[in-house]
């Protein structure tokens, strides 16, 4: 019933997850469903495929996606159309300035400069865009899982 | 209810059909061999992600604290190697090796709080004392420092990763550390969802190797279907010519799938090509 509720709307707004599909990605979209006998909403998660052919959602991004109209294949009904807020990336949505945490990057780089920044300190403007190091050393753009047999093979996604 | 068993044992095919679908005690026909993973212990580098260990660091250096000392660049040989490494105990090494990680990665010349400045610090301690509990494997207490540790290095490297992408990548790659998050479902492994596993695996293989021969023996007939496609289109467009018939067959259609075989048979020559 919440999923034809999902399938329903014509934009929603997902987050991603890991997919291992090459010419889809996939959302987890939160909804509140009404429990009839309580009367009180509940918080529910859907999952819907949207076709993303350059795979340009990454994982943990917040996207916005929308309806096809007419279904691509058995799980693609959607199609991603703008990433809202890239993960790792907070803009504060009033004053449009980088966040970190509880602060704003300018804040922060201005008390460093006070301080005196040191040479290998890290530098926003020089540093590449996020997933340089995917399969190499970040592995946390894919599902982990507990190693369960060895094959004698490098296993890099088992834990 | 005897007279029921017996008519339904008594028929060898509902007999057989009862074999086949027992689940307990199932044993598969097939030779897959599972091999448990051997554990690896909490405190061990390849579990906490530390691609490097502690480096052997040169025992003539002074102390961290005296490092900066301008009486000892004048003092005589024997008063510089009191005051060096090599009589110092271990744990100024250790001071010594946290102070450059922390120099590696802090934000300004007073910064020691920054979330990058502890990741660092943490990461020297855990290498120190991974090294250490090589020596005094049975320091039950290490062993669980070690591992509290770098359980909360992960923790706060989850929360950067969350707040900040970038300086995330950037410090995991200075520090020389692997991240892998928590698989969502932590389960003890066991044989038989292993071989679950293994089984569905291998029936995975079987249908893609079965899709890929069958796949590659279409391309095979490609060429030779084509030019049966031509040569019918030719023979009904004549026919239809001769009959005075309206003609559904249009010249360019021939010439579309001419232009398909050649395109196609070049493609061939090319990868061949490629791979002499």
């Amino acid at each position: 019933m919440a999923l034809a509720a999902a399938s329903k709307s014509l934009l929603l707004l997902g987050e991603c997850v890991p997919c291992l599909k090459h010419n889809a990605s996939k959302f987890k979209v939160r909804r509140f469903e009404l429990d009839t006998n309580l009367l009180m909403y509940f918080r529910t998660w859907e999952f819907v495929y949207a076709l993303d052919p350059e795979k340009k959602c990454k994982t943990g991004d917040v996207v916005l996606i929308e309806k096809c109209p007419e279904q691509l294949t058995r799980l693609i009904t959607h199609k991603v159309k703008e990433i809202v807020y890239p993960h790792g990336d907070v803009i504060d949505p009033l004053t449009g300035k980088k966040v970190v945490g509880g602060k704003f990057r300018d804040h922060v780089e201005a008390v460093n400069r006070i301080y005196g920044k040191t040479a290998t300190a890290f530098d926003y403007d020089s540093a590449p865009d996020r997933g340089w190091l995917e399969d190499i050393k970040d592995f946390s753009h894919v599902d982990t899982y507990v190693k369960y047999h060895e094959n004698g093979e490098d296993q890099p996604y088992a834990v | 209810m005897n007279i029921i068993r017996r008519a339904v044992f008594s028929n060898p095919l509902t007999s057989t059909l009862l074999i086949c679908t027992r689940s307990y005690a199932f044993k598969s026909n097939l030779k897959i061999k599972w091999v448990r993973p051997t554990k690896i212990p909490c405190y061990d580098p390849a579990k906490s992600g530390d691609l490097v260990p502690m480096p052997e660091f040169d025992k003539t250096q002074f102390q961290l604290e005296f490092q900066k000392c301008k009486e000892l660049a004048s003092a005589n040989d024997l008063v510089k190697r009191l005051f060096s490494l090599e009589y110092a105990p271990r744990h100024r090494t250790t001071q010594l090796y946290l102070r450059q990680l922390i120099d590696g990665t802090k934000r300004h010349n007073q910064d020691e709080g920054s979330i990058e400045a502890k990741i660092a610090r943490w990461t020297g301690a855990i290498r120190a004392m991974q090294d250490l509990v090589k020596r005094f494997p049975h320091d039950v207490r290490l062993r669980v420092r070690i591992k509290e540790l770098s359980d909360k290095r992960k923790k706060q490297l989850k929360y950067l990763r969350r707040w900040d992408y970038k300086k995330f990548e950037w410090l995991i790659d200075t520090l020389n550390i692997v991240y892998k998050p928590h698989p969502i479902d932590f389960r003890t492994v066991t044989r038989k969802e292993s071989l679950r596993k293994l089984t569905n695996q291998h029936c995975d293989d079987i249908k893609n190797d079965r899709l890929k021969t069958y796949r590659l023996q279409l391309e095979a007939e490609q060429p030779d279907f084509l030019q049966e496609k031509i040569k019918a289109l030719e023979f009904i467009r004549k026919e239809q010519e001769e009959c005075n018939v309206c003609v559904t067959v249009t010249q360019t259609e021939i010439d579309d799938v001419r232009q398909q075989l050649r395109n196609l048979l070049q493609k061939r020559r090319d990868l061949n090509t490629k791979e002499e």
